[in-house]
């Protein structure tokens, strides 16, 4: 009900601001840690993944925890960061695991329904009742399309320099 | 015998044994709270009221909403009466129509036909019954859980909606809850461009989820460019690299933000990039 007001024109500017800042640093971040050696599709992919966590993450950050599915994706980024640390001399097999391991969960959750498939995509929503999963989701598209939008930016301007 | 009198703690315990005046109150609240959900739910307000009034006033005690004190003071003298309209309070505030503990045989002859009259009110008007039990249901259950929690509940099985709604509380919950979710399918059916059109829950989830999927691949699709880019920007401008390093990378920074949010706002005011050709779906073009 006051999803719009609360996503108003101002927000909306300041959210995108926000995020902007947090995915430029996070890319030079990424840049910095790990130059650019090989062009393998491995690494390639890798590169990739960070980008797009690092994209996923800003926005959460930029939306601050305010919302469910924020928590949820900042949570998983800590899970994520502490096994990383348990585990970090095995990254690439551990990543690759984790990754089938995921998509596989995704899967046998989506067993049916719509609003499972919904839960499925929304992050956090798998503990939502219906309600709820309806405004997060709301939310989470708004957010959504500006991370394109931002992102699409990005690119353009990295492509033009 | 003036309504100011009334303390805010002798209507939230209601002792039946006292006939003062607040007693009456809790039914005034019970008014004005539907009002403001009437006024919430559009037309229908001053029927309703009427409506209520006219129960009351079936009971008989000449009371309705607005000429509230006056008739309080008309049958201050009565014991009888007062008792009944304790009585009568009490069965707004929890379901409008039941019979608890009777003083005499009269106030029982009173109540009867104040039903009968309900019925035949309710055969009137429709549904508007419900509406007003569905209201005292909703605003008014916790403060009236302490004077009478259960007792009127098994009464009210007499009263049946119209058109086939259901007016125990879980029905009406449920139906609050649907509406909710409808009102939230509404935005969402604005948020996601190409929607409107689109009749059905079901068929618009379908559409909400294809949309959100569009986005993430699109999200995907942009982290593999932005690699590309990104690697490229690092590779080539390999003094700049340096330069970044030496000033702690607030320059690049500053310069990047800038131009990013520039991009932004151009883009927010509708500039269509070159590149929108290579999107996945198209179904940005119809949101911007």
């Amino acid at each position: 009900m006051n999803n719009p007001k609360l996503l108003s024109l101002n927000s909306t500017t300041s959210l995108i601001s926000r995020f902007t800042r947090g995915f430029i640093q996070a890319l030079i971040r990424i840049n910095k840690q790990r130059p650019v050696t090989s062009s393998s599709p491995r690494e390639m992919y890798i590169r990739h993944r960070r980008i797009k966590s690092a994209a996923d993450k800003s926005m959460a950050l930029a939306v601050r925890s305010r919302r469910n599915w924020s928590r949820a994706v900042l949570a998983r980024f800590r899970k994520k960061r502490r096994r990383h640390v348990l585990v970090r001399r095995i990254t690439t097999c551990a990543m690759k695991k984790r990754g089938l391991e995921n998509k596989k969960s995704g899967h046998k959750e989506a067993s049916h329904g719509q609003a499972n498939e919904l839960r499925r995509l929304v992050p956090g929503g798998e503990a939502m009742d219906l309600c709820s999963l309806l405004e997060e989701t709301a939310h989470y598209l708004k957010c959504l399309n500006t991370q394109v939008q931002v992102m699409r930016c990005v690119a353009d301007s990295y492509s033009t320099i | 015998m003036d309504p100011p009198l009334i303390s805010e703690s002798s209507f939230s315990v209601a002792n039946p044994s006292s006939y003062s005046l607040a007693e009456i109150w809790p039914f005034q609240i019970n008014g004005a709270n539907e009002v403001a959900i009437g006024g919430g739910g559009g037309g229908g307000l001053g029927l309703r009221i009427g409506n209520l009034g006219w129960f009351v006033d079936n009971s008989g005690h000449n009371r309705d909403g607005s000429a509230e004190e006056s008739t309080v003071t008309e049958h201050s003298g009565g014991n009888g009466a007062r008792k009944m309209r304790d009585l009568s309070s009490e069965d707004e505030t929890s379901k409008l129509v039941s019979i608890t503990a009777s003083t005499g045989n009269n106030d029982l002859n009173d109540s009867n036909s104040k039903r009968i009259r309900a019925t035949g009110s309710k055969n009137e008007n429709g549904g508007l019954k419900t509406e007003v039990e569905a209201n005292s249901v909703a605003g008014d259950k916790p403060a009236e859980q302490s004077c009478k929690p259960e007792l009127p509940k098994q009464d009210f099985i007499h009263v049946r909606a119209r058109r086939g709604q259901a007016t125990d509380s879980h029905s009406l919950a449920e139906r609050a809850r649907r509406e909710k979710i409808s009102e939230r399918m509404k935005i969402l059916q604005d948020l996601v461009p190409g929607c409107n059109k689109v009749i059905g829950k079901a068929l618009v989830l379908d559409e909400i989820i294809n949309y959100i999927q569009s986005l993430q691949r699109q999200v995907e699709f942009l982290s593999m460019k932005l690699e590309a880019v990104n690697s490229r920007v690092n590779v080539n401008p390999a003094i700049e690299g340096f330069h970044s390093k030496e000033l702690g990378a607030q320059p690049f920074d500053a310069t990047g933000l800038m131009y990013g949010s520039q991009a932004a706002r151009d883009y927010l005011q509708g500039v269509q990039s070159e590149w929108l050709h290579m999107q996945i779906g198209g179904s940005f073009e119809r949101a911007s």
